[in-house]
């Protein structure tokens, strides 16, 4: 049966690694003495304590983890960071109601980067702080952070990597999990450093480029200004940014090779074309059409078109034009890539670019044995044929996506929203990117909805981060039978 | 430590899995997807798709170092050069499977070894010489020696008669004089204890003991068991095992050796001059009868059908054959088969991957065997000097409670141990673990 006290010492030591992180939006809080640093402190302190009263009640017990424990340990710290995540927005009253403050937490985790403030830049300098780490914990996953840097669990900890980073597989960069995990920070730390580094240089102030380049790597899309990027004018600003969305997209396990110097690695790698194909073709049409029709300069058009293509692809969610002006052809396409999704192991949500990939080989397969009926026709991925149980897996995942999806716009449309806006939430929740179409657009935020329309996306978006096998299994009746 | 495996096997993945706690990097090399994904799932290592023999795939997986490379894949040509080839390309030691004896002959070893073979595991001779050993001490269940026979630890399964039921370790400990065995481990219902001083024996218990040469007539004595001259014996089974097995007891025993296969028979049968080999299934009771299983005293089945071995076995003790040994290759069986009556279960998997794993562990461990019924762990360490255990007498070192000092060899002679010795350097202790205990031991030793 389900091992409990392995799940809440674990939970502890998760807990106590998140006041670490909100410490840092206190010490932020002190730099620019904002007078209510105290309430800060208290929801660390609130924080530590609860984590370490949990983790030292069963210090003494031994850590098991088998396949249940690993998803319940999974989706729970989720809840748990978010539930925990909620105390910097309520303590300092930046936001009054906990709905509010647990969807906005919980959209920071997951990455999503749909908001309930509709004035962001009247927040202090702390809580902008403490919504971008949330997303740049949250994009590459509080369990890897955590068995990158404590070394609490041991033994049966891939079960908790493979339930929590996304992908059809899971690649591992070394033979110990430990400094798989390390290295897959390393890589994201590096990129987070190099576009702050870059946005500063290009005029921005160090607060604002640090927070957006945590988004940015996160694939998240929180702004600390109302317009979004919009709000900076430059076009270097907007073309780093929709450069370090592109590197966010990538499978990070490449990445790490691409910086080791084995380019070849990275450029025969099907996926990372097939990502490379779609961001390039998309770009073209959009920027075509931006140019053609609706009378944009032909630089603006590249430099528009393909930073929102590229956020939307990678589910950033960053604006820096609102697209529902952009008539109706536009909107539909960039409604299209809400469901694209990044490359497998990226930080981004959605379907993603291999199990689409997959998908397209198979069905052109499936369409070549009409005339071969007898022949063996495998789905090569990499030069390689893949296993039909993968196939399989994918097929399952993309029906699950398109069910969950169904049923999710007519929860939406129940409360009332047209269908735009049940389409466009349901979308943006379920695929962590945030901004969507309809009321819920680039411009517009999520504050208007009833609390159960808030809490049922924040489910979503919980669903869309994990990928939702690891969500959706506990609610099998299974897995609760021995 | 970095350890390269190729094949994931059954001996492979059980040394992946023996291995994979410990602080080791592993990476398993397998041609076989779909025998490779449960083990990714669930080991902290890394899986590998691919040929052993590719130099690419080699070079990839062994990378910069590697202490440690493994080939123990189905087919031994593979081994061989896929070990040659890992041993070129940096690794520092290397292990193959084979499956020749004459490989591992006088002179032929040595030439392997200049080729880049440091080892060679042949798992069917190391449970042949296991099965040898059993027929020449037949009162126990298992047993191993330390320091060429100076120590040796017995598994003894106690019977209804056994003298020493419902008595305490005290007890029995009070009651002579002479300090030359001690229990160091009970294995009941499925979990093995370190026994302290209350504990007492029930039947059924796997004890294990741990004996000077002296000492062991008498804790026979007190186990209820004796040990008897194995005079003839009746081995299931022409397998490789099967056959080693007769070629060395047919120059003492009457052998009588029992296969399905007529061909294998005839090969069989000109080869082993003093063994009567028989045609037939070791099923059938009425040819077992016919061969007067009921006079044997020992029944060996080594078919690779682990079923098979069981339920022979089984039938040899119910009519009355003393010493009864069964090759049992499925894991999921062992214990099962340990408490239906049969005296021992050899499994060459387990007994490979003992052998290779004492290579991965503490340069101070000079002996290492893994018991088959229990993953608990019988190790003998070599004390360095100014080491944490010399400090001073075991009571007062905090010795980890899931592991226990059997005894010892000081000046080459053997001393059981109790919580008033005092381990001096260069002591050869031998220690029965827990394998919860395996980390904390080191540090003794350091």
């Amino acid at each position: 049966m389900i091992n409990i006290r392995t799940v809440l010492r674990v939970f502890g030591a998760l807990l106590m690694l998140e006041s670490v992180a909100m410490a840092l939006a206190l010490l932020v809080s002190f730099i620019y003495s904002e007078k209510h640093s105290f309430h800060l402190f208290l929801s660390v302190a609130i924080t530590f304590f609860s984590g370490f009263v949990l983790h030292s009640a069963f210090r003494n017990d031994e850590i098991t983890i088998a396949r249940r424990e690993g998803y319940i340990i999974v989706t729970g710290s989720w809840v748990l960071f978010s539930l925990f995540g909620t105390l910097p927005f309520l303590l300092t009253g930046s936001i009054s109601s906990f709905t509010d403050a647990f969807f906005e937490t919980m959209s920071g985790f997951t990455t999503t980067g749909a908001s309930i403030l509709s004035d962001i830049e009247s927040m202090p300098h702390s809580i902008l702080f403490w919504r971008s780490i949330t997303q740049w914990m949250g994009g590459m996953g509080i369990i890897v952070l955590s068995l990158a840097i404590i070394g609490e669990i041991k033994i049966g900890n891939f079960q908790l990597f493979a339930a929590e980073v996304p992908g059809v597989t899971k690649d591992k960069l070394h033979p110990k999990l430990k400094e798989t995990a390390k290295r897959l920070w390393a890589i994201y730390v590096v990129f987070t450093s190099s576009e702050t580094i870059l946005l500063v240089a290009g005029g921005m102030s160090l607060f604002d480029a640090v927070c957006h380049s945590f988004t940015t790597m996160a694939t998240g899309g929180y702004s600390t200004k109302n317009a979004s990027i919009a709000a900076f004018e430059s076009p270097y600003i907007h073309a780093v940014i929709t450069l370090f969305m592109f590197l966010a997209g990538i499978n990070f396990a490449l990445a790490y090779f691409a910086l080791k110097g084995n380019f070849k690695k990275i450029l025969n790698n099907d996926e990372f074309r097939f990502y490379g194909k779609i961001c390039i073709t998309f770009t073209v049409i959009v920027s075509a059409v931006l140019w053609l029709r609706n009378g944009y300069s032909p630089l603006n058009s590249i430099i528009y078109g393909s930073f929102q293509v590229i956020s939307i692809i990678t589910t950033t969610g960053f604006a820096t034009a609102n697209y529902e002006l952009w008539g109706s052809f536009l909107l539909m396409v960039i409604f299209l890539l809400m469901f694209t999704g990044g490359s497998t192991g990226s930080t981004g949500g959605g379907i993603k670019m291999l199990r689409l990939l997959i998908l397209t080989r198979n069905s052109r397969q499936e369409l070549h044995r009409l005339l071969h009926p007898n022949a063996v026709l495998p789905v090569r991925i990499n030069g390689k044929a893949i296993l039909p149980t993968l196939i399989n897996n994918v097929l399952a995942f993309v029906v699950l996506y398109f069910l969950v999806t169904g049923i999710s716009i007519a929860i939406i449309s129940l409360m009332g929203y047209d269908i735009q806006t049940s389409f466009g939430a349901v979308a943006a929740s379920l695929g962590n990117i945030g901004p969507g179409i309809g009321d819920v657009g680039p411009v517009e935020n999520y504050s208007h909805f009833p609390v159960f329309g808030k809490l049922y996306l924040s489910f979503l978006m919980l669903v869309g981060r994990l990928e939702l096998f690891t969500v959706l299994i506990l609610f099998t009746g299974s897995f609760y039978k021995s | 430590m970095r350890i390269v495996i190729a094949g994931a096997g059954e001996v492979g993945t059980h040394l992946a899995r023996m291995l994979a706690n410990d602080n080791h990097e592993i990476i398993l090399i397998d041609t076989e997807e779909l025998r490779l994904r449960p083990i990714d799932s669930s080991l902290d290592l890394l899986t590998y798709h691919g040929s052993a023999t590719s130099v690419n795939i080699l070079r990839d997986t062994i990378g910069k170092k590697t202490d440690l490379f493994i080939a123990v894949a189905h087919s031994e040509d593979t081994n061989i050069t896929s070990a040659i080839l890992a041993k070129r390309l940096g690794a520092e030691k290397t292990f193959a499977r084979i499956d020749n004896m004459e490989y591992l002959e006088k002179g032929t070893s040595e030439f392997f070894f200049s080729l880049g073979i440091d080892n060679m595991i042949f798992p069917e001779y190391i449970a042949a010489q296991e099965v040898l050993g059993l027929l020449h001490v037949t009162g126990t269940t298992e047993f191993m020696e330390f320091s060429g026979g100076k120590l040796m630890l017995y598994v003894q399964k106690l019977e209804e008669n056994a003298p020493i039921l419902n008595r305490s370790l005290q007890e029995i400990a009070e009651s002579f004089k002479t300090h030359q065995y001690r229990a160091v481990a009970i294995k009941r219902n499925e979990r093995t204890i370190i026994p302290r001083g209350s504990e007492q024996f029930q039947a059924g218990d796997l004890a294990f003991v741990v004996s000077t040469p002296e000492g062991i007539d008498e804790m026979m004595l007190f186990s209820g068991k004796e040990n008897f001259e194995a005079k003839r014996i009746m081995i299931l089974g022409g397998s490789r095992i099967g056959k080693h097995v007769a070629s060395q007891m047919q120059k003492e025993s009457e052998v009588k050796l029992i296969d399905i296969d007529r061909d294998k028979c005839q090969i069989l049968a000109d080869t082993l001059e003093n063994t009567l080999v028989i045609n037939g299934d070791g099923r059938n009771v009425e040819l077992l009868e016919e061969e007067g299983i009921t006079r044997m005293d020992a029944f060996v089945a080594v078919t690779g059908n682990s079923e098979t071995n069981i339920l022979s076995c089984l039938l040899a003790k119910k009519l009355g054959v003393k010493r009864t040994i069964a090759e049992v290759e499925n894991m999921e069986y062992i214990s099962l088969a340990e408490n239906t009556g049969i005296d021992t279960i050899i499994n060459k998997k387990i007994s490979a991957a003992s052998r290779i794993f004492m290579h991965t562990t503490n340069p101070n461990i000079t002996e290492i065997k893994c018991m088959t019924g229990t993953d608990a762990e019988a190790l003998e360490f070599l004390v360095p000097e100014g080491a944490m255990i010399t400090t001073a007498p075991l009571r007062d070192i905090g010795f980890p409670k899931d592991a226990l000092v059997g005894g010892g060899i000081r000046d080459d002679k053997p001393f059981i141990a109790t919580g008033d010795t005092h381990i001096m350097a260069n002591d050869r202790v031998v220690i029965f673990a827990l394998p919860s205990a395996m980390k904390k031991l080191s540090k003794f030793f350091e």
